[in-house]
């Protein structure tokens, strides 16, 4: 009995040929997801795995590049009439997988249905701006002026009031456009069997394991030279770093901490300031955080830059301001908050709380976040606040901040669209406060104003005023303790060309990229 | 027999209800709003309550249990919040595969295990028999992380035998690591205790008869001593394979192997409860299987024991 079970086991072992299996020499690009998309239908993509995919797969009115520049996509031109009102789209020859010509007719449709309350899309408020679509997803009538087809190759949409950020809403992967029929068909199955008129096809999916995109025939650009896409979900980074080693993988996100290893390799390394910035929220309607001189005694008291260069082994900028570097017309407001414990202390003093006092930070379950607190900790110490970490999972952690209950929480902003408004308006205009992203409770009426202008203001010049004064005041004012605009760091395998690390998640679409 | 058996399937339905109480209790009294959860990073109250409404979630709490019962008695798992496919679905695709890993592990374990155990038991050979218990020892106390990043550093990375991960559409290549690692604490164990069995059994009256009479060594080992040292042993696989099969979590994130565990990690972050609630169930129904399956075979392997269980 031992021998058989010995000779089985090492049947097990000769049986199997040496060499790896994934060696790449074809044209298929193969890249890795942490996790797995939860769907590839648009109206419903709001994690980062779906929404890239789903921008993949289907075609919206404009696009990203890797620079997040507006490019055309289903549109090959428009118009911007009337201040900024009306806006009219011509389309080229796009069709979708299943063969068909996109219309005008599928754009209206695609748009509806992200607006429809029947939809229930979390994702709807990015079409509010059209004429009446809040009223509509309200449950009221639907205009149909607010997004019309002429004909078949021309598309207008008319705002409520102009929105001069309005294109950019319209790259966004949850404007995707759809398939009627196919929808119709499968109903939430969708999205599962995706039918874009993007460049990329969906050809299988093996759950939790790999998902194979190939070109979309119909696609009308230049034809790409790749044969496919293939992304493999591997959760874990040093697995990624195995199969990357191994020539498994094309692209690999290196982890800060494996930084140094990479650099000492002399592997040459891309490199991309992320369009996301890294804060710690101060809860504005709870004391003491009330009082500004708190909120700007536990800035001076943080030294940020030291945390940047310690912990995050400098893959990221200190963050004086809100608006990451790649999007600011001008440089970002003069320093405020030098790292000054004594005058932390002072200020602290002023305020009525010569001895500090205790609070409360909320985080998600993230290993780095926890190095980044405890450093935090160790400053707000110094100054006599008893910082107390309060670890959280997210649906959880999102629950209490977005209700206010946590005094501070450790959170990131990242870009759903590269522009200003895009920071400041939902994380410090009153309107938002909750789940819209304004999660530390900020009001300012002053700031409300400067960023209800800056939105209908079409004079780019003149826009970009108004958010850098809005941004001021808000560095002033101090709801957050200001950490980082975190950097990108990818390795890429030498037998890819072409390929760049996009400014925004959805702005590489491998169409420059071959082997 | 019969009856036992068929008492024990009858032991399921009172078992059942009370797994699906409970995760359903469970479920409402963690924190975390899964609605919250699904809704990405940016939205407004009015969608969130929209969104309730739609997933049944603004009933009263023991309507949506009535209902759930309701569902289950038809053996409807219902459609997961987040990807909005039946929960039947999800579980048919990765059973499979868990099942595949859990087998092949235990199979591992088992031969491996044995091997080790009666070697290091026969006293032949003094060192190996303490080097077999030392690697053993190190076997029960590593840590699964460690062992299968390690694994991957040899044979993936170094030799270049083997992939470092995924599923490789069901390529014995894919297995050979994950069900290694995921051996390797079970293993141990059973070498530690088939030692422990045989050296026991050994000393055992029978075994001096049976020398006695003149039997052979391999006789001896095979019919007397090896069935009474296997008795514990098949406690360890029953309890060890039972959790195999709800899926191992860490083993399965390691490998990227698309298995029942990491499935349910993933609805558990995203409060997903009807993969939740149906998956932990569907587990319920393995271990008391695999338990039931354990008692039947202490029975083939121990006439003493079938007589027991005759009488039952």
């Amino acid at each position: 009995m031992f021998r058989a079970g010995l000779i089985i086991l090492l049947l097990c072992f000769v049986c199997v040929p040496p060499g790896c299996s994934r060696q790449g020499h074809d044209a298929t690009i193969r890249l890795a997801l942490q996790t797995e998309p939860t769907t590839l239908d648009p109206a419903f993509s709001v994690d980062f795995s779906s929404g890239k995919l789903s921008s993949l797969i289907h075609s919206n009115l404009v696009a990203f590049d890797p620079d997040a520049e507006i490019v055309p996509d289903l549109a090959r031109s428009w118009d911007i009439l009337d201040e900024g009102r009306r806006y009219v789209f011509h389309l080229g020859a796009a069709r979708f997988s299943n063969g068909r010509r996109v219309t005008a007719a599928d754009i209206v449709y695609s748009v509806r249905r992200l607006l429809d309350p029947a939809t229930v899309s979390p994702r709807w408020w990015l079409l509010k701006p059209l004429r009446g679509a809040a009223g509509f997803h309200g449950g009221g009538r639907w205009d149909g002026e607010a997004v019309r087809a002429i004909d078949d190759s021309t598309v207008v949409m008319k705002l409520d009031r102009p929105v001069a950020h309005f294109l950019g809403l319209l790259a966004m992967s949850a404007a995707g456009v759809v398939c009627r029929e196919e929808i119709e068909r499968l109903g939430a199955g969708y999205g599962r069997s995706p039918c874009g008129s993007g460049p990329w096809m969906l050809s299988s999916w093996a759950e939790g394991d790999e998902i194979l995109l190939v070109p979309n025939p119909g696609w009308p650009g230049p034809r790409t030279a790749l044969e496919g896409l293939s992304f493999r979900i591997i959760p874990e980074q040093m697995t990624q770093i195995a199969e990357f080693e191994t020539g498994s993988l094309d692209v690999l996100e290196v982890p800060r901490a494996e930084l140094e290893h990479w650099r000492a390799a002399g592997t040459p390394l891309l490199w991309k300031e992320e369009l996301r910035v890294v804060y710690i929220g101060l809860n504005t309607r709870k004391p003491p955080f009330t009082d500004p001189r708190v909120r700007h005694a536990i800035n001076l008291a943080v030294d940020v830059e030291k945390i940047v260069v310690h912990v995050l082994f400098g893959a990221g900028k200190r963050a004086r301001g809100v608006i990451p570097p790649s999007l600011r017309l001008s440089p970002g407001p003069a320093e405020r908050y030098p790292y000054d414990p004594a005058r932390a202390r002072a200020l602290l003093a002023e305020a009525g709380y010569p001895n500090g006092f205790a609070m409360e930070i909320w985080q998600r379950e993230n290993p780095e976040a926890g190095r980044v607190l405890e450093s935090v900790q160790g400053y707000l110490a110094e100054i006599g606040i008893t910082a107390k970490l309060v670890t959280r999972e997210w649906g959880a952690f999102k629950e209490a901040v977005d209700q206010g209950t946590p005094d501070a929480f450790f959170l990131d902003w990242l870009a759903d669209y590269p522009d200003a408004e895009n920071f400041l308006t939902p994380l410090f205009h009153s309107s938002n406060i909750g789940g819209s992203g304004n999660r530390t409770g900020y009001r300012n009426a002053r700031v409300d104003s400067m960023l209800d202008a800056a939105s209908m203001c079409m004079d780019r010049a003149e826009r970009w005023e108004l958010y850098r004064s809005a941004e001021e005041i808000v560095y002033g004012d101090a709801p957050w303790l200001f950490l980082w605009f975190p950097e990108k760091y990818e390795v890429v395998s030498p037998r890819l060309t072409g390929y760049r690390i996009p400014l925004i998640f959805n702005g590489q679409r491998f169409l420059d990229v071959g082997v | 027999m019969r009856t036992f058996v068929l008492k024990r399937l009858l032991l399921l339905v009172p078992i059942l209800l009370g797994v699906a109480t409970l995760t359903f209790v469970l479920m409402y009294i963690v924190p975390g709003d899964p609605v919250r959860a699904i809704a990405g990073e940016r939205y407004d109250e009015e969608t969130l309550v929209r969104m309730r409404a739609e997933l049944g979630l603004d009933r009263p709490l023991v309507v949506q249990y009535v209902d759930f019962l309701g569902r289950l008695a038809r053996f409807d798992l219902g459609d997961s919040f987040v990807t909005r496919r039946p929960v039947t679905e999800g579980i048919r695709e990765r059973f499979p595969r868990t099942l595949v890993l859990a087998l092949s592990a235990m199979a591992i374990a088992i031969v491996c295990g044995i091997v080790i155990g009666v070697l290091a038991a026969w006293g032949a050979h003094p060192v190996l028999s303490r080097i077999l218990m030392t690697v053993s020892l190190v076997g029960v106390s590593m840590p699964v992380f460690w062992l299968g990043l390690l694994l991957i550093y040899l044979f993936a990375i170094k030799l270049r035998v083997l992939p470092p991960s995924g599923y490789g559409g069901g390529s014995i290549r894919n297995l050979i690591l994950p069900a290694l690692t995921l051996s390797f604490a079970s293993m141990a164990t059973i070498a530690r205790v088939t030692r422990s069995g045989f050296i026991d059994a050994l000393g055992e009256d029978y075994v001096r008869t049976a020398r006695a009479k003149g039997l052979g060594e391999r006789v001896i080992l095979s019919k007397h001593v090896m069935r009474n040292a296997l008795i514990p042993v098949l406690t360890i696989v029953g309890a060890d394979f039972g959790s195999y099969l709800s899926g191992s979590v860490l083993t399965e994130s390691i490998f990227g192997w698309p298995g029942l565990g990491r499935f349910v990690v993933q609805a558990i972050l995203k409060r997903d409860f009807p993969v939740i609630q149906g998956a932990v169930l569907f587990m319920a129904v393995l271990f008391v299987l695999v338990n039931l399956a354990i008692d039947l075979s202490y029975g083939a392997i121990d006439p003493r024991i079938r007589s027991e269980g005759g009488e039952r």
